[in-house]
């Protein structure tokens, strides 16, 4: 017994720096999955408040910067509210002739659509008859927001559209992570996507009360399923490690044809993110002699360097598509005929 | 000192290095290659006589710290860990030729700056090899790698160089 206690304190620098390691090791090998508690990662109060406090005292420092990305946001944004003056400029009604007292009969391109909607009886109000409604476009049409591209829905209830701020954000590291100011509270889950104004961000790793950890673009184990917008070939976005700027768009085949400039945005294809949001541009290309597919490097649509503002989308139907889907992936119970044939699952 | 100053003095010392490295330092990089491991003034300039179990768990839970801030896992505290047990070994090769004196410490101004110098550069660029390689977990970048490794040596021993200019007595303190 002596002896093992002596034993114990001769070698404990040795025995506890192999226990140390083994346990850092094993922390950082399973740092990326989504099981691991969210103690260890910057979605935990205290680290959250941290960062938060000093964006707030950083951000006095970069008002400029901020204030002109809002201008430039805002610039685009009145864009496309006061389109300019000659889109769309169509008369509403063409001269067709004259009647017979020599005045001219203008005939309606199209009806009204105030009227047109207040001539359909709407069903839950079927007893009171018709009612005039006020302003039909702001029933018809949820607000909606133009991400990357693509228009996302800003006020259904079900599937809500959160804005964050970053508060932390690497881009140096191989896998890269970004800290946001919003969490469970405002119904962030694991596993959402995140959406800038440009374009693809990322995906929630963690969330806690108020913060969430998420999985940027520039992470070595992210993947995005993508398509080219000019054509519809699918293909999947990795970063390989190396500039925060580009990434790598892989699986198309070498006998497509590729333009440079081309747009890639997203496919809808793994329920993370919503079709069609950008993900960058095609900048070069190039075949090598011992692979099946092109080698395409990729812009990226968004600037990781100067990211402030985003939004944690929720994709429409996740939970029962996944479902289905992993279902149809794992082994079948019993040979029940599918009444629809499945697609192939990308990953 | 007693046990009781002692132990503030560090959990201080552990505050401020863990504070600046995350809110000041850990923003600012060289070439947008280098990094700055500011953070590791706190072990490397722990007291010479610090029992090794001790510098072991310190350097575990300085790096655990920069773990949930950078979200990096485990990785900070890998290297940390790897800092704080190589140290040690780097103190006994660099022993001077009658051993060190009860009141010597890791300071620029006593030890000399070829000591220092050779101190501050073989742990750093250890833990800089280290960290970098382990976090690509493979050698495929070798070169963009080594280039990180290199800038970020030269910040952070500048960085803590300046750290011992400022902070560190001239003087032998008489304890």
């Amino acid at each position: 017994m002596r002896n093992l206690i002596a034993f114990l304190l001769r070698f404990q620098g040795v025995m506890l720096f192999v226990l140390l390691e083994v346990v850092s090791l094993f922390l950082f090998v399973t740092n990326s999955s989504y099981q691991r508690a969210a103690f260890f990662n910057s979605a935990n109060t205290y680290a959250g408040a941290m960062l938060a406090r000093r964006t707030q005292v950083a951000d006095y420092f970069r008002l400029d910067e901020l204030n002109h990305q809002l201008l430039v946001d805002n610039a685009q944004l009145r864009q496309q509210l006061y389109p300019p003056d000659f889109m769309r400029r169509e008369a509403d009604s063409l001269p067709v002739g004259r009647d017979t007292l020599g005045h001219i009969v203008y005939r309606h391109l199209r009806p009204d659509p105030s009227q047109a909607l207040a001539g359909v009886p709407l069903p839950g109000l079927a007893g009171e008859g018709t009612v005039k409604l006020k302003k039909p476009s702001a029933l018809v049409r949820p607000d909606t927001l133009l991400l990357g591209g693509a228009k996302q829905a800003t006020r259904d209830a079900e599937y809500p559209l959160v804005a964050a701020r970053v508060l932390n954000n690497s881009l140096r590291a191989v896998d890269n992570y970004l800290t946001l100011n919003v969490g469970t509270a405002d119904g962030v889950q694991p596993g959402l996507g995140v959406l800038s104004a440009g374009g693809v961000v990322g995906q929630v790793k963690a969330a806690s009360e108020h913060y969430a950890t998420v999985f940027s673009l520039l992470h070595s184990k992210m993947a995005v399923a993508a398509k080219i917008k000019r054509d519809g070939t699918f293909g999947s976005v990795k970063w390989p490690g190396d500039n925060y700027s580009h990434a790598l768009l892989d699986y198309i085949p070498r006998q497509n044809r590729l333009v440079r400039g081309d747009s890639v945005v997203t496919s809808g294809y793994n329920a993370v993110f919503p079709e069609g949001v950008l993900v960058g541009t095609v900048e070069s290309f190039v075949k090598e002699p011992d692979k099946n597919f092109w080698t395409v490097r990729l812009r990226l649509a968004v600037d990781f360097s100067r990211l402030t503002y985003v939004y944690v989308v929720h994709n429409r139907p996740p939970t029962e598509r996944d479902s289905l889907e992993t279902a149809l992936t794992a082994p079948e119970p019993a040979p029940v005929k599918p009444l629809i044939k499945p697609r192939m699952p990308r990953r | 000192m007693s046990v009781l100053g002692v132990l503030v003095r560090q959990l201080l010392r552990f505050g401020v290095y863990a504070g600046i490295q995350v809110f000041i330092v850990g923003q600012l990089s060289l070439f947008g290659l280098g990094w700055c491991f500011l953070y590791l003034g706190f072990i490397l300039f722990l007291p010479l006589r610090t029992p090794i179990a001790l510098q072991l768990l310190l350097g575990f839970a300085m790096g655990l710290a920069m773990d949930i801030s950078y979200d990096t896992g485990g990785l900070h505290a890998a290297a940390a860990v790897l800092l704080a047990y190589l140290r040690p070994w780097v103190l006994r090769l660099l022993t001077p030729r009658d051993g060190y004196d009860a009141q010597d410490a890791v300071n620029v101004h006593q030890m000399g700056w070829q000591w220092f110098g050779v101190y501050l550069l073989l742990l750093v660029g250890l833990h800089h090899l280290a960290y970098f390689f382990l976090e690509l977990g493979s050698f495929q970048h070798p070169l963009l790698t080594l280039a990180r490794v290199g800038v970020s040596i030269l910040f952070t021993s500048t960085a803590l160089l300046i750290v011992q200019l400022l902070f560190f007595p001239v003087r032998r303190v008489r304890s």
